[in-house]
């Protein structure tokens, strides 16, 4: 059933936010369009989406003119921590928070697994959808 | 000889008023209101936002709820805000089932007797005078009692609703009746709404298109509502583009459109994207500068995708970008609604709006409209008239 693709994806994210030194995590789709949040209440996910959208865009295209292949992550460091952009299958971006002091193996780690079930959660619900348009 | 002016009650509002106009006010009273689907959709957020709506300008509406208690029914309509719940009164369908005395002045104690269902409801119309009615749902019967008992309740609740003045909206998804019953209750319906709910991507998107039965009705677009806390329903754009070549003003328009902004921009040009949230009119939508220079291009083609409608911004007196900008609207594809902002049109030397329209070879239908992004003069006139064209009510 597809309309279980949303609240998979939160438990994603949610299971993401147990790792200590992640400070929030959000989905959005390549285009810049929110899926899914788990943000501090300040922030505006939706702006986050975008702007996301934007840096993996800008980057993918950067890494491509400069022949460095398939974009996977883009890092942005600042002296408060550390903004993870990450592809997560071919419609969907996983945005990382991290403090700056933070375990970063064990953040990435957690990351790379947060990012293959986000991609087989999407697979599966457009595999879903394909059927039912047949 | 000129028609005696009849007074007619004042008609019922949305309460999004891109709508509202449209309906000339809001629904007539009385009249009867189809939400109507074939899979489960959000409809009922349209008949609790119509009683919610009600029940804030002073009006009584009665909501006839088969599903939920009518405490649990109150506690989730605090999604809306500030309800006020003296003016808001349930037909409690479910204590009697659940063997619980009912709290609630109106209730239904035997569930199983279409009779007394019938009866509870006509008592509450008949004592209440309700200005809205929400019926919550048809399904709920058309499962349980035999179909040609069920349409004589719906006339007789018809009937009822019209002596009263009423609007009534029934809800009703349709698992089991054929064609020809659906056209019967449709032709009982003086306004049809139907619903439409899909997944993608694990993103929800709602929409609804109003069809008024009589000949030569309204009949919207597909609608594409959401929910906003604290405030109810609203019609929702995902994505406004705004584009057009450089420096024609896009940036400015974004700041001129929205409450909140933020501009991606370096030494006065927008080097990633102007971003804002925008709202107006019971409309919702989220608004994507794109950079105007061609080498950015790439920016655009990211946010070019599942676009409600454009926005393309011309400098009225550049007559030589012209063509650039209309090379930017293929960018986005075809039938996209959009509409042309003449902007600086303050400044000597400027293009009129018709001269713009036959340089650039557009359609004679597409609206050209005069700004000043930078004294927000004609920007929020352009995107009403936008909305309008995206949701077929201009």
């Amino acid at each position: 059933m597809s309309l279980d693709a949303g609240p998979r994806l939160q438990a994603v994210l949610a299971e993401l936010r147990r790792v200590p030194d992640i400070l929030g995590a959000t989905i959005a789709r390549r285009d810049g369009i929110l899926i899914a949040s788990a943000l501090a209440k300040s922030m505006d996910p939706r702006k986050i989406a975008a702007m996301a959208a934007a840096i993996v865009g800008t980057s993918e295209m950067a890494a491509t003119e400069m022949g460095l292949g398939v974009f996977n992550q883009s890092i942005v460091d600042t002296h408060i921590g550390k903004l993870l952009a990450t592809g997560a299958g071919e419609e969907a971006i996983l945005i990382t928070m991290v403090r700056n002091d933070a375990n970063m193996g064990l953040v990435l780690l957690s990351v790379d697994r947060a990012v293959q079930s986000i991609a087989a959660i999407l697979d599966a619900e457009s595999e879903v959808s394909a059927e039912a348009t047949v | 000889m000129m028609a005696s002016p009849r007074v007619s009650p004042p008609r019922a509002k949305t309460g999004i008023p891109v709508l509202d106009e449209r309906l000339q006010g809001g629904f007539p009273r009385p009249s009867t209101l189809l939400l109507f689907s074939d899979k489960p959709t959000e409809k009922r957020l349209f008949g609790e936002n119509f009683a919610v709506q009600g029940a804030r300008s002073g009006e009584v509406s009665l909501y006839v709820d088969f599903f939920r208690a009518p405490q649990l029914a109150r506690v989730e309509l605090k999604r809306f805000g500030n309800v006020p719940t003296d003016k808001l009164v349930f037909v409690d369908a479910t204590s009697s089932q659940l063997l619980l005395p009912s709290q609630e002045p109106y209730h239904i104690d035997d569930i199983g007797s279409l009779e007394k269902i019938s009866a509870a409801i006509l008592t509450a119309i008949e004592e209440l005078h309700p200005a809205r009615i929400v019926v919550d749902s048809m399904e709920f019967l058309i499962d349980r009692f035999p179909k040609e008992d069920v349409l004589k309740l719906w006339r007789r609740l018809i009937d009822a609703a019209k002596a009263a003045g009423t609007v009534i909206c029934f809800l009703f998804i349709n698992w089991t009746l054929v064609e020809r019953d659906l056209q019967t209750i449709r032709a009982m319906s003086d306004f049809v709404v139907e619903f439409q709910s899909s997944v993608r991507g694990g993103i929800v998107r709602n929409s609804m298109r109003i069809s008024q039965m009589e000949a030569n009705g309204i009949r919207t677009n597909w609608i594409p509502y959401a929910f906003k806390d604290l405030v109810g329903m609203t019609v929702y754009f995902p994505r406004i583009l705004v584009t057009g070549p450089f420096n024609a003003g896009k940036s400015t328009v974004v700041r001129a459109l929205s409450e909140k902004s933020i501009s991606i921009d370096r030494m006065g040009t927008t080097v990633a994207f102007d971003y804002g949230n925008v709202n107006m009119m019971g409309i919702e939508a989220e608004v994507f500068g794109t950079p105007g220079q061609e080498r950015f291009e790439f920016i655009f083609k990211i946010f070019a995708r599942e676009v409600s409608g454009v926005l393309l911004v011309v400098d009225s007196t550049r007559p030589e970008d012209l063509l650039r900008a209309r090379q930017m609207l293929d960018l986005v594809g075809p039938r996209i609604p959009y509409v042309v902002l003449a902007n600086k049109s303050d400044l000597p030397g400027a293009l009129a709006p018709g001269e713009i329209a036959r340089r650039m070879d557009l359609p004679e239908d597409v609206p050209v409209i005069p700004t000043v992004a930078t004294e927000d003069k004609g920007v929020r006139d352009a995107l009403l008239i936008l909305a309008e064209m995206i949701i077929g009510v201009r």
